[in-house]
């Protein structure tokens, strides 16, 4: 008895240890270096913190029966388990907890969609992002930039969107061929780029750095070299970046 | 009427059965003949698409381009994904319903014969036309990727003839179709012995009813796609092309249409043979029958509204109600983990190689049902949609779950198709090999696509987090290789040095094994009673009949 408490006792707070590791666990996804990219992280930690117990229960159950209910060696060949055919009582439950539990994945997830989707009226930058077989060209409309994807067949560095940190960034994504997708891994965010529709989304990032890209929607021959870079500065930075591109640029 | 059947006293030497010539075997309308030809085309098939993906893996070993040209890639990768899908698992699933659905309901063959071998040579033609659309025309073959999305498979963007000819084999992959629907459907709701009533169909059985109901309702619409799509490229049309007015997200709707339950298509009837085998070698009733019967119409009714939850990135969408139905799909799909589990529970369990599949199936396909939740939400879908972790989770449900039922099955039928025995010991091998093989290769997967290598990518940049995980995934394809070797080589020494099956080799539970193996023409000389659905298990135990 007393055993047994003192046990249990110990097993709590490694209990909780352990429930607080798997909470700021990434499980191997990066952890999101834009607003919208942390709410879609903070999701995919709870989908796969529910996921656990479940996987947990049903290879539990499936081992057990497995190791328990084996045929011995001793055994005649022919011999029967136990003929039950069913539990109305037990199927009930089991189609009843699944539900609850996927009511309460849709209400996360919903709730994170309306957040990712939101569309700020008054973006404090916005980026016109076009892209083509196989490149990109990102405008600043009103500010006389425009960056535009050298010619590849290979790996090169492709051309790099540069965006203020801490501030809302509209994307204004259009394709002017065939069906192309705009991904930034570390973003945690992709959208189809799809000829004759114009979307929007915003991206505000919190981290600065420089950000790989990519398309993510087969788009022909040279789909795989079809890559890009976002690099996040301050927004001092942003300023002097644009006003040195558009001087550059006019010159040109 | 049935007649009660006398139990043989004891295994009688076996005859070598009926060695048919190849012209009675491609012409004749047995339900068997047409089974078996329907098993090894599509798994001549699956060794195509097997070898296809193997020099992908060859050239995915190392970041840079070394082995394939880009565009030879980009048609290997087009040709395994309609190889594997439409040219083996599903005519597998169709392959195995000709020969056990007619055995199991007590008839002597499908409703109409004709039609069901005029199906095959729809199959074996399409696959041909197929192949060839990968390699006939100059430039490079069909390689705008299995979903052959618009604008891409437009004239403009693939101007070779090999999209034609891949439109062409999958119409008449959906002709063939339709026809072994019909006939599956014809049969199973007019040809059951006496006593046999739709509550007593082996699950085997009722998977294909329901499977059958979906090609029906399926593909249709996906011929209409294609034919628009046809007469885009060669009449003059703009039904999917922007320039003209046409609209890319409307050839999306309808591929899904037929693309979603299309994957159901590809699990139900393998859902069908783990429920036949695992009762068999638990020697206990199946658990929860009625239960598992509706489970799989509800997963037949969901799947025709989730098509869009291939389309969660494309903002043409309401993604939540794609969503709530992708999710809710999970319900009854738990509803069979648990009739499988309470199936050993309790049971006189015996790990011979069709339940060592069968195990293997219940470890890989879980994994993919989970990660097919995490898909379900569309946020999380952003990310990674379009990426490894798609291609991990589908070759987790459909290679993990169905090609290791299609093992099972293998080993569980095969001798009542031949008569002889597989290796018990060799088997043993190819489920271990395959088992660790597999998840060699495609548990990696998951970690490429989350940390963002996008799928039908050629190469990638070195030192960003995808070298390792692709060398060990190529390293996890050599050995499911070598378990094919294996498994062929079973095969081989199993068919010319024969151990005679015997009717019954597993002690079964459903009307296949009264007969004897394999079958004569007619299948079978009287019916014992079928007061349950496992006749051939009362026979056997009079006592415990109901």
């Amino acid at each position: 008895m007393t055993r047994a408490l003192r046990s249990g006792r110990r097993a709590t707070p490694a209990g909780l240890a352990l429930l607080g590791t798997a909470c700021s666990a990434s499980f191997g996804m990066p952890r999101g270096a834009t607003e919208q990219g942390a709410d879609i992280f903070r999701l995919w930690q709870i989908f796969f913190i529910a996921a656990i117990p479940v996987a947990g229960v049903v290879y539990g159950l499936i081992f057990w029966s497995v190791i328990r209910y084996r045929r011995r060696r001793s055994e005649d060949p022919d011999a029967l388990g136990s003929q039950f055919r069913g539990n109305h009582r037990l199927e009930l439950v089991y189609m009843g907890i699944p539900i609850l539990i996927v009511i309460g994945l849709f209400a996360a997830s919903a709730t994170v969609e309306v957040r990712v989707d939101r569309v700020s009226a008054d973006p404090d930058v916005v980026v016109n992002v076009e892209a083509y077989r196989w490149g990109w060209r990102f405008t600043y409309p009103g500010r006389g930039v425009t960056i535009v994807s050298p010619p590849s067949g290979e790996f090169v560095a492709g051309p790099q969107m540069v965006l203020p940190i801490g501030q809302t960034t509209r994307i204004v994504l259009t394709a002017n061929d065939v069906i192309h997708a705009f991904w930034v891994p570390d973003f945690l965010y992709k959208h189809d780029a799809i000829p004759g529709r114009t979307f929007v989304f915003d991206l505000t990032p919190t981290r600065a750095g420089t950000f790989y890209g990519e398309c993510a929607e087969f788009c022909g021959l040279n789909h795989a070299y079809m890559t890009f870079s976002v690099r996040v500065v301050q927004p001092t930075e942003f300023t002097l970046w644009l006003a040195q591109m558009r001087a550059g640029q006019a010159a040109a | 009427m049935s007649v009660t059947l006398e139990r043989p006293v004891a295994a009688q030497p076996e005859e070598p059965p009926h060695r048919m010539g190849p012209v009675e075997r491609l012409t004749s309308t047995d339900h068997k003949n047409v089974g078996i030809l329907y098993c090894v085309t599509a798994f001549g098939f699956f060794l195509v698409g097997g070898a296809l993906a193997g020099l992908m893996r060859v050239e995915l070993a190392e970041p840079a381009r070394q082995v394939v040209s880009t565009q030879a890639y980009n048609t290997m990768f087009t040709i395994h994904g309609t190889v594997m899908i439409f040219l083996f698992v599903a005519p597998f699933g169709i392959g195995l319903a000709n020969y056990l659905i007619p055995l199991q309901i007590g008839a002597p063959d499908m409703a109409f014969p004709r039609l069901n071998l005029t199906s095959y040579w729809f199959f074996a033609g399409a696959g041909l036309l197929i192949l060839l659309s990968g390699v006939a025309s100059a430039g490079g073959g069909a390689a705008m990727g299995w979903y052959a999305y618009t604008p891409l498979s437009e004239l403009r963007y693939s101007p070779g003839v090999g999209v034609d000819l891949w439109i062409l084999g999958i119409v008449l992959v959906a002709i063939s179709n339709v026809m072994g629907g019909v006939n599956i459907l014809a049969t199973v709701f007019l040809m059951r012995a006496p006593g046999m009533t739709m509550w007593r169909l082996p699950i085997f059985t009722w998977n294909m009813v329901v499977t059958a109901i979906l090609g029906l309702v399926a593909f249709p619409p996906a011929v209409a796609a294609f034919a628009l799509l046809f007469i885009d490229r060669r009449l003059g049309g703009h039904a999917f092309d922007p320039l003209g007015g046409g609209d890319p997200a409307l050839y999306q709707h309808l591929f899904w249409f037929l693309g979603h339950p299309e994957v159901y298509i590809l699990i139900l009837p393998f859902f069908g043979i783990i429920t036949e085998v695992i009762p068999v070698f638990s020697r206990k009733p199946l658990f929860g029958y009625l239960g598992l019967v509706l489970a799989t119409m509800a997963i037949g009714a969901l799947s025709m509204g989730v098509w869009a939850h291939h389309m969660f990135t494309t903002g043409v969408v309401s993604n939540p109600f794609f969503s709530a139905m992708s999710l809710l799909i999970a319900v009854p799909t738990g509803v069979k983990f648990f009739a499988w589990t309470g199936t050993m529970w309790k049971g006189k369990i015996s790990f011979t190689v069709p339940m060592l599949f069968a195990l293997g199936f219940l470890l890989n396909f879980l994994i993919g049902g989970v990660t097919g939740v995490m898909l379900a939400s569309a946020p999380i879908d952003f990310h990674m949609n379009d990426s490894y972790f798609v291609v991990a989770h589908f070759h987790y449900t459909i290679m993990g779950g169905s090609v290791f039922a299609i093992f099972a099955g293998i080993y569980f039928w095969f001798p009542k198709m031949t008569g002889a025995m597989l290796r018990e010991r060799l088997g043993r091998v190819v489920a271990v090999l395959l088992f660790v093989g597999f998840n060699l290769t495609f548990w990696p997967q998951f970690v490429l696509g989350l940390r963002g290598f996008p799928r039908r990518y050629v190469s990638y940049p070195p030192n960003i987090g995808f070298d390792t995980p692709n060398l060990v995934s190529t390293i996890g394809y050599a050995v499911m290789f070598s378990a094919m070797v294996v498994f062929l080589a079973d095969v081989a020494v199993s068919l010319r040095r024969r151990v005679p099956a015997g009717d019954d080799p597993w002690g079964g539970n459903s009307l296949e094994w009264v007969t004897s193996s394999p079958p004569p023409e007619h299948n079978f000389d009287a019916l014992p009673p079928i007061r349950s659905e496992r006749p051939a298990f009362d026979l056997r135990h009079p006592e415990l009949a109901p």
